[in-house]
């Protein structure tokens, strides 16, 4: 007869893990979607899949490597917008979602429609209010319009703010400040192509004459001589030649910063120009041989124009312009995996797997719920399909991440989320493959949505393209890449004996196993394996850490709170073992101290980067509350655990 | 007949020794001393942050740290707890007989006994270097030469004989005849070299020379030609501190010289005349003499294209000794080692502005017997974990249960 306590646990544990599963998804959806009405956009029309194809894969220099667009774009708009689309209507007021690089292409070529685009993400209202805007609802999304009568106040605001320390400013300077720095980036990329629109200006209306950049380009020899002529002669007022001058000068500045896309033909030369780089190079006659750099300003001038006579002519000049391009960088060895990387960002692995692992964990609580019956199968079936699709996408993106960067795969705080994600969910069903209880497998893909979730908040919070190539120190020595894998891989165990016990002392607290002895005994000895296995990895990685310290600085241990981390993870574990070798734990035990391994794995992890001290330092501050939440979590779990286990010995 | 079976012997009870072999090698006091190294490292990690790098080492992992208090935030944690030294002491102790002894009775857990010599000799291994290693740095800029690195933190005074504008017969009054003469103590230092002895006062392990037209001293403190030490609170980084004392030169014939200030920080030594021969007095950091000479041809600093973000530091150096020159080069991750010594690349700085800047180079030299020492163990202790963990999956895998058992 089926236990009626036994029951009604397992319905309040499914209910607590669906409401987290259902927290995990509206957050990552909430914080992603504005909130606000949908912004019809008056003529709008959206870009063609050929020519977004085409603009995708124009090659940029940008954070020290080359990137497809679509990469530089959708960092940028991650920025600025706080997501990677944005959604607007034409005039038939039908939603169109706009991809980062047609956003880019709108703020390029079509600044009349990205002013109106609602680009800017803002949290607070008192940001709106401060600088004299209108503002709208939480987490809505605004124009540059919109921003347009408190632009002057926000520079004014923002240099005021500048000048305190970082450590001084309140919440709201520090938003102030970061609106300033988005409208800024914006207002780069939006006069990036100014030049190429509209030339240079001379004489009044109706005398008014356009002159192409690239053809004071050509003349600028002769601009100099005039104006050296003028000087010479003590000319006071500003002549012809001198007026063009500073009025390129002027459209040259405004493209002088973001987009790096010339590759220089001197293989010497490591940094690609800017548009506006190659117009004051040939201006101030810095250029020895201006004829390239006149060439590629005809070239963007002709793409800018292109649009006039519709997106088809557009797109044969963007096709050109990018082949050209292509060309010039693979003739130096450059941008070899730009296709590649455009097709990583339009995979989006990461967001199928965490969908794949979502639907797999509904489907885990499902077939924890439903028993060893037939459906039971089914769905131990689906959640395993659904974990090992997951896992597959994964692996996918990090290889491809791999090739990419030219480099072994963690790297950075990013890199050791998704590598956690992949490993965990590996180690998790290699578990299974052991104990083959279900009980794993249910975890695989819970492990891998809360992970691939925090990828992608983290990702949100710290707005930075991951690929970019590493410092110095961090490159090419062989110690480094075996310790940092090593050590993120017995993060992954640490995680996963946690949430192991978690499950264990919520299953037995809640009295779900039927006192299944045999469960618990496999359970337990699954734990205990996984904690010699966070021992494993995190003592050799730790060692390992100290021979590559040793090898590049000189000193195997230096008390960084990083590499204490790390150590405290090996000792907690040692605590572990040897305290239930010596009995002194007994199965309750060790899963009380096996969840208290996410705590010190998390300190390790996560904590020790907002320490401000160490050469691991992040330096950053935000989310600082969710880790002491997710102590408070923990340490309720483990009371929790006490109190089931107190009333366990009472009924016996 | 038969007889009933005779009793079994009484055990006698352990001997006092049998009982001290049993708690030394206990997994209690395993247990017990890892709880307890794990919360020194934790809160050493967090104590960190506001008291500095140097200071909190010291007072947590030294080994004249017997026990200490915690401080957290700056305020006191009311928890004493052993020094971490002695707490890895014991440790190393408690591994060697406990592993000795499991080992003496069941030969499986060989694996474990491994793991536990890789573990001490990894502990010996911090302790050869902790005691005797030996750091500092040396700065050379482009077409230069050095023989000498300088300590991170050791302040001595130096006293020499000013010979044909060189300092000659250098003397070097070491750090610890210095740290500990806070408060009034005194010390009177004798150079047997020299025609007069040192006397010491007043250090201030991190002071300013104030003159006193720019405000009147703190009271109790003393006030030489105008001018006294004011005492700053340490910094974070130790390196950054800027000690300064009290000095006297005291002379054979019992005439003492008036006292006057020694700082790190000032830019001359100060002058001494006796018996008609001039001697300098410094307090600077300790100069470590190297067996070669390194001159910095070239520094070289790449950066990722487009940043400022380093992608490479290339020193290229010449090293000279007894007439021979040697090239080699020193980069990120690739030190020179010779002589025992390695040579790391630091950092570098810009030297003066302009045309006339010159780029120099920084390399942190290590002497450290135990250099390889941790790698070594990591061999052991990897093969030793695998054995073990290798036997226990093999027993794990043998006694699980069928699978597909869910019907």
């Amino acid at each position: 007869m089926t236990d009626p306590s036994s029951n009604t646990g397992r319905k309040i544990a499914a209910a607590l893990v669906l409401a987290g599963l259902a927290a995990v998804f509206f957050n990552l959806v909430a914080v992603t979607r504005p909130s606000g009405e949908l912004r019809t956009i008056k003529d709008y029309t959206p870009w063609s899949a050929a020519t977004l194809a085409v603009a995708e894969t124009l090659p940029v220099q940008d954070g020290g490597r080359i990137k497809p667009l679509a990469t530089y774009a959708g960092f940028n708009m991650l920025a600025i917008h706080g997501a990677r689309s944005l959604t607007v209507a034409g005039n038939d007021g039908k939603p169109l979602t706009l991809t980062p690089a047609a956003w880019l292409l709108d703020t390029l070529f079509r600044p009349h429609f990205a002013v109106e685009h609602p680009t800017f993400r803002v949290d607070n209202s008192a940001v709106l209010e401060a600088i004299g805007a209108k503002p709208r609802g939480k987490r809505d999304r605004y124009s540059y319009l919109d921003l347009e009568p408190g632009l002057d106040k926000l520079v004014e605001l923002a240099a005021a703010y500048e000048q305190l320390d970082s450590k001084q400013r309140d919440a709201l300077q520090q938003q102030i400040l970061d609106l300033a720095y988005n409208v800024r980036d914006f207002e780069s990329l939006l006069g990036q192509l100014d030049f190429a629109r509209s030339g240079v200006v001379i004489g009044s209306e109706p005398n008014q004459q356009r002159i192409d950049i690239s053809t004071v380009m050509t003349k600028a020899p002769k601009i100099r001589e005039d104006i050296a002529t003028a000087q010479r002669e003590g000319k006071t007022e500003r002549g012809p030649a001198e007026f063009l001058y500073q009025e390129s000068a002027q459209a040259a500045n405004l493209a002088m910063r973001g987009m790096n896309i010339f590759p220089p033909a001197a293989a010497t030369e490591r940094s690609w120009p800017s548009a506006g780089a190659l117009i004051m190079s040939v201006l101030t006659g810095a250029s020895p041989t201006p004829e390239p750099a006149i060439r590629d300003i005809t070239t963007l001038e002709k793409t800018a124009r292109a649009l006039d006579a519709g997106e088809a002519e557009f797109l044969t000049e963007l096709s050109a312009l990018r082949d050209e391009l292509t060309q010039r960088a693979g003739a130096r060895g450059e941008g070899r995996h730009l296709a590649l990387e455009a097709g990583y960002n339009r995979a989006d692995w990461f967001l199928n797997a965490f969908v794949v692992f979502f639907i797999g964990a509904l489907c885990a609580v499902a077939m924890w719920m439903a028993g060893a019956g037939r459906a039971g199968r089914i769905l131990a079936r689906t959640t395993l399909g659904c974990a090992l699709g997951g896992l597959a996408l994964c692996v996918i993106a990090i290889v491809e991440r791999c090739l990419i960067m030219q480099r072994a795969p963690v790297g950075n705080l990013y890199d050791t989320i998704i590598f956690i994600s992949a490993a965990g969910v590996l180690l998790a069903l290699v578990i299974e493959g052991f104990t083959r209880r279900r009980f794993a497998l249910g975890l695989a893909p819970i492990l891998g949505t809360l992970l691939v979730f925090l990828s992608r908040r983290y990702e949100m919070g710290d707005p930075k393209d991951h690929l970019d190539p590493l410092v110095a120190v961090l490159a090419s020595n062989f110690w480094l890449t075996i310790h940092v894998i090593t050590i993120t891989l017995g993060y992954a165990a640490g995680l996963l004996c946690a949430l192991l016990s978690t499950l264990y002392i919520l299953m037995r607290g809640l009295r779900l196993d039927r006192a299944d002895g045999e469960l618990r005994r496999i359970l337990s000895v699954a734990v205990y394996g996984m904690v010699c296995l966070t021992l494993f990895l995190s003592l050799v990685g730790t060692v390992l850490g100290g021979i590559w310290a040793n090898d590049s600085w000189g000193r195997f241990w230096g008390w960084d709170p990083k590499e204490n981390g790390a150590l405290l993870i090996v000792i907690w574990t040692l605590v572990i073992l040897h305290a239930r070798l010596g009995g002194f734990l007994k199965e309750w035990g060790l899963h009380f101290a096996s969840a208290f391994t996410a705590c010190v794995v998390v300190f390790s992890w996560w904590h020790v980067n907002f320490l401000g001290v160490g050469l691991h330092n992040y330096g950053f501050t935000a989310g600082k509350n969710v880790l002491w939440t997710f102590y408070l979590a923990m340490l309720g779990l483990i009371a929790f655990g006490t109190i089931a286990k107190w009333l366990e010995s009472r009924r016996s | 007949m038969e007889h009933p079976p005779l009793p079994a012997a009484p055990k006698p009870p352990p001997t006092l020794a049998t009982r001290l072999l049993g708690f030394l090698s206990g997994l209690g006091l395993a247990t017990v001393l890892l709880v307890l190294l794990g919360l020194l490292t934790w809160l050493a990690t967090l104590e960190q942050i506001d008291s500095g790098l140097h200071h909190t080492l010291r007072k947590y992992f030294d080994w004249r740290a017997w026990y200490l208090i915690p401080e957290l935030g700056g305020k006191t944690v009311p928890l004493p707890l052993p020094g971490g030294y002695w707490v890895c002491a014991l440790l190393a102790l408690n591994l060697t007989l406990g592993g000795l002894l499991r080992w003496r009775r069941d030969w499986q857990r060989t694996g474990v006994l491994i793991a536990h010599l890789g573990i001490i000799y990894l502990l010996v291994a911090g302790a050869v270097a902790h005691h005797f290693s030996q750091r500092g740095h040396m700065l050379i800029a482009e077409g230069a030469a050095s023989d000498a690195a300088e300590d991170y933190f050791e302040q001595v005074v130096e006293v020499a004989e000013v010979k044909d504008d060189k300092p000659a017969a250098i003397q070097v009054i070491g750090g610890k005849y210095l740290t500990d003469l806070t408060d009034a103590a005194s010390r009177r230092v004798r150079l047997p070299a020299l025609p007069f002895d040192v006397e010491l006062s007043a250090y201030l392990p991190n002071a300013e020379v104030k003159a006193l037209a720019s405000g009147a001293s703190p009271a109790g403190v003393a006030v030489i030609d105008g001018y006294y030490l004011l005492a700053k609170a340490a910094e974070l980084n130790a390196e950054a501190n800027t000690p300064a004392c009290v000095a006297r030169i005291v002379g054979r014939d019992g005439r003492n010289s008036e006292p006057f200030l020694l700082s790190s920080t000032a830019r001359q030594p100060f002058s001494v005349r006796s018996d008609g021969r001039v001697f300098t007095v410094l307090l600077r950091k300790r100069l470590w003499l190297m067996p070669f000479s390194v001159r910095l041809d070239k520094f070289t600093a790449e950066f990722y294209p487009g940043t400022m973000k380093p992608s490479k530091y290339v020193s290229n150096i010449t090293r000279s000794e007894s007439g021979r020159d040697a090239k080699a080069v020193i980069q990120m991750n690739e030190p020179m080692r010779y002589a025992n010594l390695t040579f790391y690349q630091a950092s570098y700085q810009q030297l003066g502005q302009g045309p006339s800047a010159r780029m120099a180079s920084v390399f942190e030299v290590v002497r450290n017997p135990a250099d390889k020492w941790p790698q070594y163990s990591l061999y052991v202790v990897t093969f030793g974990l695998l054995v073990h963990f290798i036997t226990k999956l093999a027993g794990f895998i043998q006694d699980r249960p069928r699978p597909a058992q869910h019907d």
